[in-house]
């Protein structure tokens, strides 16, 4: 997690496991609105899938 | 990790988020249609109980019209039924009214009739009463002097037995001096003459002269038997006088008597009396009228 220093420019550049953590985020909130949609379904419709 | 692979991420990233967000707020903003299906559907069958308790109303409704029409139809037929029986008894009244009015009108006119005749007849008792008056004044004034003639004639039978002892008084002197006079008259061979009566004889009673008829003759100008009047074409200037009596006749036919009332030079109204009750025994105008039958 510690920035990389590069030794010709003195640039402070982002680690590697910041974009990991940055897709962990995304990944989380796509799959938090995956579950807020399927309680919607669940409970307004009885059911996830299947169409009545 | 190259700088592409990192710019991919962070695009990435933010287009989850982003539509996340989008996604979110599209699924809690949307309807639920289940439900609103449900309630729809709940208000079909609603509506659709209520149509057939509508219909099941709407078919006892029209039996009961039915029924209702039926006992109205018998009623409608018996109130027609009393209706043209209230006619025909408001034709039978309306007809009963007509001739009591008319009944009414003539016995108006009869009433008015009797009036006039009424006044009529207390104008000729107010005439008569005056000329009652009058003559009981006359007879009174006929009797005063009926008493003063009796007086008189009293007296003069008193004068007539005084003269008449008189006369027998003288006729038995006229007998004692005829005999005497006999006596010394037959010494000479004499008699006396029968004498002669100085005034002359009365008679005991005198004719007197022949009466003549009027025989004045006319005819009826003009009837009115309601009042029992009639006037006659020939008046004072024919020698008509009041209280006269004419007889009325039609051919050989005896109609009436008429009694003079009121004279003019030309005409005279009159009284009929002895009217008779058939129609054409009624006097009429152009009847003849005359004193003598």
């Amino acid at each position: 997690m510690s920035p990389v220093v590069q030794s010709h420019g003195k640039k402070i550049v982002a680690a590697d496991n910041l974009y990991t953590v940055v897709l962990a985020v995304a990944f989380f909130v796509v799959l938090a609105v995956a579950m807020f949609v399927a309680y919607q379904c669940y409970t307004q419709y009885n059911t996830i899938f299947k169409i009545q | 990790m190259s700088t592409l692979t990192k710019v991919l991420i962070v695009l990435l990233t933010i287009a989850s988020i982003f539509l996340c967000g989008i996604v979110v707020t599209y699924v809690a903003s949307a309807d639920n249609f289940k439900q609103k299906y449900d309630n729809l559907y709940n208000g079909y069958q609603a509506a659709k109980k209520n149509e057939d308790n509508a219909k099941t109303q709407l078919n006892s409704t029209i039996e009961e019209k039915d029924r209702n029409t039926e006992k109205l139809g018998e009623q409608i037929a018996s109130l027609d039924e009393q209706i043209n029986k209230l006619k025909s008894d408001l034709a039978n009244a309306e007809r009963d009214r007509d001739d009591a009015n008319r009944k009414v009108n003539n016995w108006a006119a009869i009433v008015m009739d009797f009036s006039k005749t009424i006044e009529n007849n207390e104008k000729l008792v107010k005439g008569a009463l005056t000329e009652r008056d009058l003559k009981e004044a006359e007879l009174i004034k006929q009797g005063k002097e009926l008493k003063d003639t009796t007086a008189a004639l009293m007296e003069n039978m008193a004068i007539v037995t005084q003269l008449q002892d008189e006369s027998k008084r003288l006729l038995e002197e006229k007998t004692e001096l005829q005999n005497k006079l006999d006596q010394y008259l037959r010494q000479f061979g004499k008699a006396i003459a029968e004498p002669t009566p100085v005034t002359a004889v009365q008679e005991a009673a005198r004719l007197t002269p022949p009466t003549k008829d009027i025989d004045l003759n006319g005819s009826i100008t003009e009837v009115d038997l309601k009042n029992l009047l009639a006037e006659v074409s020939i008046g004072a200037a024919n020698g008509v006088k009041e209280g006269m009596r004419f007889h009325l006749t039609r051919g050989d036919k005896f109609i009436c008597d008429i009694v003079i009332l009121d004279v003019w030079p030309e005409k005279a109204v009159g009284w009929l009396e002895l009217v008779q009750d058939q129609p054409q025994d009624k006097p009429q105008v152009n009847d003849r009228v005359s004193t003598n039958l």
